[in-house]
């Protein structure tokens, strides 16, 4: 773990309002899901960082990439930023997805794609295929999904049916389980908004799948110290606490571990 | 250079951790050098362990954010058995910040601290995030002093006493932590606060309310430095928004014998040590020392009632 400057390489528009933010090295090495706090070195509009999963790296930390999409101050003030400006960067921080898993389904919303390129480059550098499953509104909403030619196996379903499967991407899950191109004792790994990924949960419950769900929340800080991204957990990782910070112990869970209070 | 008497304490530089924002010290021992600041203060500890607030415990607001966080810690066995060791390798003045609901579970906090080998106690005395929101002791001076008097009985190291806020007079608080024998005092907590939501009808937190820290409360909090500061006699910890070399100089004139870093090292992990680094050069341009600026603040007007008065005084203020 770092702190550390690092100029901006180039903004990558990757549609859809979303981009590539990348910036000059040493990045150092990252296992998928984990991730970084990152604010403007000047003019930083608010006063905390903010978190993002790494989205992609060069084999030898030349510079590194965060898919963004601008919505808030920060965010914002991120896409702003002009080649040369610095960026502050803190990580990278946090439990990656299960680094053991095989042959892992990753289902992606959103930004939510952000963990899952440099897990396809990893994997494909070891000649391991990556199964994608990439939903969105239409196909604006897909941004990204171009960079995981070539690395992935994608399969893609929109809302609006402008590209891929038509329908929401739990129904995707569900056509794949009815194939055989997912298989029930397989594991998801899931990123996107809570809706979707508790449906994802849900559908994993239903037909055997062991699900690990990459959860955003507020945090202040990202290294564990100031106590406030907490969510309410069970089992036996946790020893009886009845909250887990998402900056150490996450933020990625397995579905099981988490408690939803309704 | 910067070298500082503390009470018996004598530290490197008057930069610590604020306690709740920097946990052990440990968590950041990989961002900097952490035996280059004064102190470092733990996150509260009590008796047992204490699961904290229901989330979301944060949010951030102007200038500032607000947490709810309600001192979840593992209690003091825990603490004494795997973070303190840490805490205490990493080379610097270690400071415990205990917290209790009654003026029992101080004394015992205080007596096995004390007996582990701490350099110091904080007295938590303020936290807004429990007790339902009331804050026991540090609204009455009376308890104010009955709590750091029972504390001081048992304890082996100096101990200073953190303050509220949110009250009528801090003032006369922070008389009571000294006639119950503190041997400093640490000012401010946060302020207490709310965020809503309106259209979910809801606040924002979990509780309901929380404790405001952040640039925002710096006006407050040097406000309240510079007031204990002029009835005391013992030593002022300040505490409130500071981010910067500026803001540490800014205290230590309105009388503050040391500072704590809090909020704004959730955004940056090594900004204690990177204060530290500037404090040399910025007295050094000024052609000042540490204690040509400690305390030295000129008298401000005592009341200014048109604006050119205000001025002059700012002028005088600034010397």
């Amino acid at each position: 773990m770092q702190t550390s400057l690092h100029p901006l390489r180039r903004l990558r528009d990757l549609g859809g309002g979303s981009l590539a933010v990348e910036v000059d090295g040493p990045i150092p090495a990252t296992l998928p899901g984990q991730f970084f706090m990152l604010r403007t070195g000047e003019r930083w509009p608010v006063l905390l960082p903010r978190p993002f999963s790494l989205y992609d790296r060069a084999d030898d930390g030349s510079w590194g990439s965060f898919l963004i999409k601008a919505i808030g101050p920060g965010t914002r003030a991120l896409a702003d930023t002009q080649p040369g400006e610095k960026i502050w960067l803190t990580g990278p921080l946090g439990r990656p997805f299960p680094p053991e898993e095989r042959d892992p389904i990753c289902v992606a919303g959103g930004v939510g794609l952000a963990p899952f390129l440099l897990l396809a480059r990893q994997r494909h550098r070891q000649r391991q295929r990556t199964r994608l499953l990439f939903g969105g509104r239409s196909r604006a909403a897909l941004a990204g999904i171009d960079d995981f030619a070539g690395i992935a196996e994608v399969h893609a379903s929109t809302d609006d049916g402008s590209h891929g499967f038509r329908g929401m991407v739990t129904a995707l899950l569900l056509d794949l389980l009815g194939k055989g191109t997912v298989r029930a004792g397989e594991s998801v790994f899931c990123c996107g908004p809570d809706p979707m990924m508790v449906a994802v949960a849900k559908v994993c419950e239903q037909h055997g799948l062991r699900c690990f769900l990459s959860l955003e929340t507020y945090m202040a800080c990202g290294y564990g110290v100031c106590n406030g991204c907490t969510v309410k957990v069970q089992g036996p990782r946790f020893h009886g606490w009845p909250y887990s910070k998402t900056c150490t112990e996450g933020p990625v869970y397995e579905a099981c571990e988490l408690v939803h209070d309704h | 250079m910067l070298t500082t008497s503390l009470a018996s304490l004598r530290l490197r530089n008057p930069v610590m951790s604020a306690s709740g924002t920097f946990g052990s010290g440990w968590e950041g021992r990989t961002f900097a050098d952490l035996s280059r600041v004064g102190a470092l203060v733990s996150k509260t500890v009590t008796l047992r362990p204490r699961h904290g607030n229901p989330p979301p415990r944060i949010f951030e607001t102007p200038a500032g954010m607000l947490n709810s966080i309600g001192l979840e810690n593992k209690g003091v066995d825990w603490f004494l058995a795997d973070t303190l060791p840490k805490m205490k390798s990493l080379g610097t003045t270690v400071i415990v910040n205990i917290g209790g609901e009654a003026i029992d579970e101080f004394v015992v906090l205080a007596e096995r601290f004390s007996r582990a080998g701490v350099d110091a106690l904080e007295v938590n005395l303020s936290c807004p995030n429990v007790q339902e929101g009331r804050l026991l002791f540090s609204t009455e001076p009376r308890l104010t002093e009955q709590a750091v008097a029972a504390v001081k009985r048992v304890a082996t190291v100096p101990v200073f006493a953190k303050l509220s806020p949110n009250v009528t007079d801090i003032t006369a608080i922070a008389r009571a932590a000294e006639q119950g024998g503190a041997d400093g005092i640490t000012a401010i907590n946060t302020l207490i606060g709310m965020a809503i939501d309106w259209r979910r009808r809801r606040p924002v937190l979990g509780r309901g309310i929380g404790g405001l820290s952040g640039p925002a409360i710096k006006p407050v909090a040097l406000r309240m430095v510079w007031e204990i500061a002029r009835v005391v006699k013992i030593p002022v910890l300040g505490v409130g928004g500071i981010r910067s070399a500026e803001d540490v100089l800014e205290f230590l004139c309105a009388g503050a014998t040391a500072v704590q870093v809090g909020t704004a090292g959730f955004a940056d992990p090594a900004l204690m040590v990177r204060i530290v680094d500037e404090l040399p050069s910025l007295l050094a341009a000024a052609n000042v020392t540490l204690a040509d600026v400690r305390g030295a603040l000129h008298a401000a007007p005592a009341a200014a009632p048109a604006e050119g008065c205000a001025r002059a005084g700012h002028e005088r203020v600034r010397g």
